[in-house]
């Protein structure tokens, strides 16, 4: 309803708290701390913010503002008319105009400033920018201030104003200042309005409910209104009259009769015949008040025809209505708010000429069906006992006789039945297949496979699927006749032994690799020992003559050369062949100056079986020693340097003693980080 | 109940097997084993893992355009049952089958054509090159075959004899 949110707009703050609370929320709700230090992004960011946030909070605020404000073209044209009368139409909607250019002007303001911070270079510059924004918006705050607080004027006025609603029923009273127009709405409502004896105690419209045949109407009290020409009127009697000429009431227009207002039935009856327009289309009742004073029957003559003249203008819009021409008695009628005579039949008057109007309306309009429940139908009280049954010629009869039976006969069996004939619900299923629509009913129940080979047949289905292999088995046959033609030539094959050379070659290469293999792998822990020293044995000459017999070479030359050039055999051929040809060209002691040795290496040489170790002066090959001299002249030096030590009973590369073979904080305990997977 | 294709390898996952995966943008990814879901994981591209069925397309491997695989595809639109139509796709299903096997045959041996001549080239220049490792260079100008040598055998005999 329109009225209520009058009392629902938001307080307009005034120029400066409205910037205050913006700047603060500002201060309170961004990032507050930054240095020069940081990345320029992130200062530009900073201030880019703060500068976007309070252009977001402004225009939230202004908007709320301007959108919370009625519009005066979009209200009930009462409200329309009345704001117009209270607080001018232009000057409304001037303020309201400016407070969207400061809305505006503020965005653009932000989005100028949010394009000179992306470029930035310093923190100082980006802050510099941000308080020019800032301090620009405040300026258009501040030029707006005065809108502001002609706003805020409004809605505070506009909050007090009384919650009429304009389409509902309405009693609307007005008449001279002081004919007690206020004591009346006191009588009849809760409403409690001030009365004292001067003119223009109400000054503005004032709203009580009274209910009437379970119905609830409004009572709208106006200020008194003068009979002045139309410009000449003030504010307060501009309410009335807008009320008068918008709200479609029934209206009570009171006559003092008595004079004791101030102003005479002819003052009063001008009035009348000036705001008679005013009154089309309205029931119209003339109240003659304050009775106790002065009863109607008593006034003069020149007043009775004045107020006869007013009952014919006030039964004109009666006619006009439609009503009864004969009673005239709800037009015009006497009371009194004092002794409250005739006060509830005037009231009812109204109420009930009210409800005549509005119920005609209704009729005539669409919405009847929303009024039905209001009607009531008659029922013709019977004349006698005769019975008159409603009168149904043949052929309906028999029409209906027939669809009774179709309804009958259609009464399908439902599968609920079935289910539970058969057995009920758990050892029931039912066949979803019987309604199949297919073109043979005999496949309603065929199962069909869903899997085939690895492939879903669903994917295969297809109407024209025959034409299709049929067209795909001609392309194949086709194919297989061009294939026919091709054939491979056998090249050149290899003779079987042929073949077995190259197997040979093969699994000789492969060997090498895989020895290459097993050298490069251990290549870093495997000394270099030249041929000579070989452990394993692989150079031995028989070795050499199987591979080389292998090859299909006589091997007996290359192993007589090989055993005539190693040391052991040498020596003992050469002496057997000195022995043997006499000759003294041989030196043998020559080359042996040690006796010993030589008698030793022919033993060595005849007797490999025994195993001698070698005496500690001998010179073994590759130890880096010349001769059994120097050898000799080592080991004393060896020994010589030790003497002293073991003299001073010192601990030698001997006496090496582990005082405990498995130290407890090496073999137990956890890791503070890490694993214990080896110790 | 339907045989869906698994990502990773493209073979068929039948029901009861396998994992399926729906990722935030609701792709659905079905895997056959965990191997595939594994591989999957480790974000490898399937077009380069050698045992999948996109490499070997994508490498030319297998045949990748064909009309038998026209035949299988998967239709949304349901059709009326209809018995003759459904005896006829099956029967269809399985000659479809033999054809498209039949024609993967064919693929392989173009592809290997001509591999047979290489290999006995290839043979051939290997054991001229290296006949030398098995038969040594005197016996070869004696004997010019590409043969194995005769094993020489040592005559002790004849040395006693002598």
């Amino acid at each position: 309803m329109v009225q209520y949110n009058f009392k629902k707009i938001t307080v307009v703050p005034t120029g400066k708290d409205f910037i205050d609370i913006i700047l603060s929320r500002t201060q309170r709700q961004t990032p507050t701390v930054v240095h020069k230090g940081y990345a320029i992004s992130r200062i530009r960011q900073f201030y880019m913010r703060k500068v976007k946030y309070t252009q977001q909070n402004f225009h939230d605020k202004l908007s709320t503002i301007i959108e919370e404000f009625p519009r005066l073209d979009d209200i009930h044209p009462f409200y329309g008319d009345l704001l117009h009368v209270l607080y001018n139409k232009d000057h409304y909607k001037l303020a309201l105009g400016q407070i969207n250019t400061a809305r505006n002007l503020i965005g653009k303001i932000a989005k100028d400033y949010v394009k000179l911070l992306k470029y930035g270079d310093s923190l100082y510059r980006c802050k510099s920018l941000k308080v020019a924004a800032l301090g620009r918006m405040c300026t258009v705050i501040k030029r707006v201030g005065p809108s502001l607080a002609y706003l805020e004027q409004i809605r505070q006025h506009m909050a007090r104003l009384p919650s009429i609603d304009p389409n509902t029923r309405t009693i609307l009273i007005c008449g001279y200042p002081n004919v007690g127009k206020s004591s009346f709405i006191n009588k009849i409502t809760r409403a409690d309005v001030d009365v004292q004896p001067y003119a223009f105690t109400t000054k503005s419209l004032f709203v009580g409910h009274t209910d009437y045949k379970y119905l609830r109407y409004q009572v709208i009290d106006t200020p008194g209104i003068l009979d002045r020409p139309f410009e000449d009127r003030n504010i307060i009697e501009m309410c009335s009259i807008t009320a008068l000429a918008h709200l479609r009431a029934s209206v009570l227009f009171f006559l003092d009769i008595s004079g004791s207002c101030g102003y005479s039935v002819a003052q009063q009856a001008a009035l009348f015949h000036s705001i008679k327009s005013l009154f089309m289309n309205k029931p119209l009742i003339i109240v003659c008040n304050k009775t106790d004073l002065q009863a109607l029957e008593g006034i003069s003559e020149d007043d009775m025809k004045l107020v006869m003249e007013m009952k014919a203008e006030a039964m004109k819009t009666l006619i006009g209505q439609g009503g009864e021409p004969t009673n005239d008695e709800g037009v015009l009628l006497t009371m009194s708010t004092l002794t409250e005579e005739g006060v509830i039949a005037v009231k009812n008057a109204a109420c009930e000429r009210l409800l005549d109007q509005r119920v005609e309306l209704k009729m005539k309009s669409k919405k009847l069906n929303d009024c039905l429940n209001r009607f009531h139908v008659a029922m013709p009280k019977p004349r006698d006992q005769k019975e008159r049954p409603p009168c149904i010629p043949e052929a309906v009869l028999e029409a209906k006789a027939k669809k009774a039976e179709q309804a009958a006969e259609k009464q399908k069996k439902l599968e609920r039945d079935l289910e539970n004939e058969n057995g009920g619900a758990g050892v029931y299923s039912a066949s979803l297949r019987k309604h199949y629509i297919l073109a043979n009913d005999e496949w309603k129940e065929d199962i069909m496979p869903e899997i085939l080979d690895g492939h879903n047949v669903y994917d295969f289905v297809d109407p024209d699927i025959l034409q299709r292999l049929e067209e795909l088995e001609r392309e194949e046959g086709m194919h297989q006749e061009h294939e026919a033609d091709d054939f491979e030539m056998d090249g050149a094959e290899l003779t079987p032994e042929e073949q077995e050379a190259l197997a040979e070659i093969r699994k000789k290469k492969r060997l090498i690799v895989q020895q290459h293999r097993i050298k490069k792998s251990t290549a870093e822990s495997r000394p270099t020992v030249p041929r000579k020293f070989d452990k394993d044995k692989q150079f031995t000459s028989e070795r050499m003559g199987r591979q080389l017999s292998t090859l299909g070479l006589d091997p007996t030359l290359a192993i007589n050369r090989a055993r005539s050039k190693s040391r052991g055999r040498k020596r003992e051929r050469s002496i057997d062949k000195g022995n043997q040809n006499g000759t003294d060209d041989m030196d043998v002691d020559g080359d042996q100056p040690n006796k010993k040795l030589r008698l030793r290496s022919r033993s060595l040489s005849r007797s490999r079986s025994r195993s001698k170790s070698r005496p500690p002066y001998e010179v073994v090959p590759g130890e880096g020693l010349k001769d059994s001299a120097q050898k000799k002249k080592a080991i004393k030096l060896a020994e010589k340097s030790h003497n002293k030590r073991n003299k001073d009973a010192r601990k030698g590369e001997a006496d090496r003693v582990i005082p405990t073979l498995r130290p407890k904080h090496l073999f137990s305990g956890k890791r503070s980080t890490g694993k214990t997977d080896r110790r | 109940m339907r045989l869906e294709k698994c990502w990773f390898c493209s073979s068929t996952v039948y029901p009861g097997h396998g994992i399926q995966f729906v990722r935030n943008d609701a792709k659905i990814f079905r895997f056959c084993r965990s191997k595939c879901h594994k591989n999957f994981k480790m974000k490898r591209n399937p077009r380069k893992v050698k045992w999948t069925k996109a490499y070997r397309r994508v490498h030319g491997k297998d045949m990748t355009q064909d009309a038998t695989f026209e035949f299988e595809r998967k239709r949304n639109r349901p059709e009326r049952y209809d018995r003759h139509v459904a005896e006829e796709t099956l029967k269809a299903i399985k000659k479809i089958d033999k054809v498209r096997v039949d024609r993967e045959a064919r693929h392989h041996e173009k592809r290997m054509k001509g591999k047979k001549a290489q290999v006995q080239k290839e043979a051939a220049k290997e054991l001229e090159q290296s006949i030398h490792m098995v038969k040594a260079p005197a016996v070869l100008q004696k004997e010019p075959s590409l043969t194995l040598p005769k094993v020489y055998q040592k005559q002790t005999e004849d040395r006693m004899v002598e």
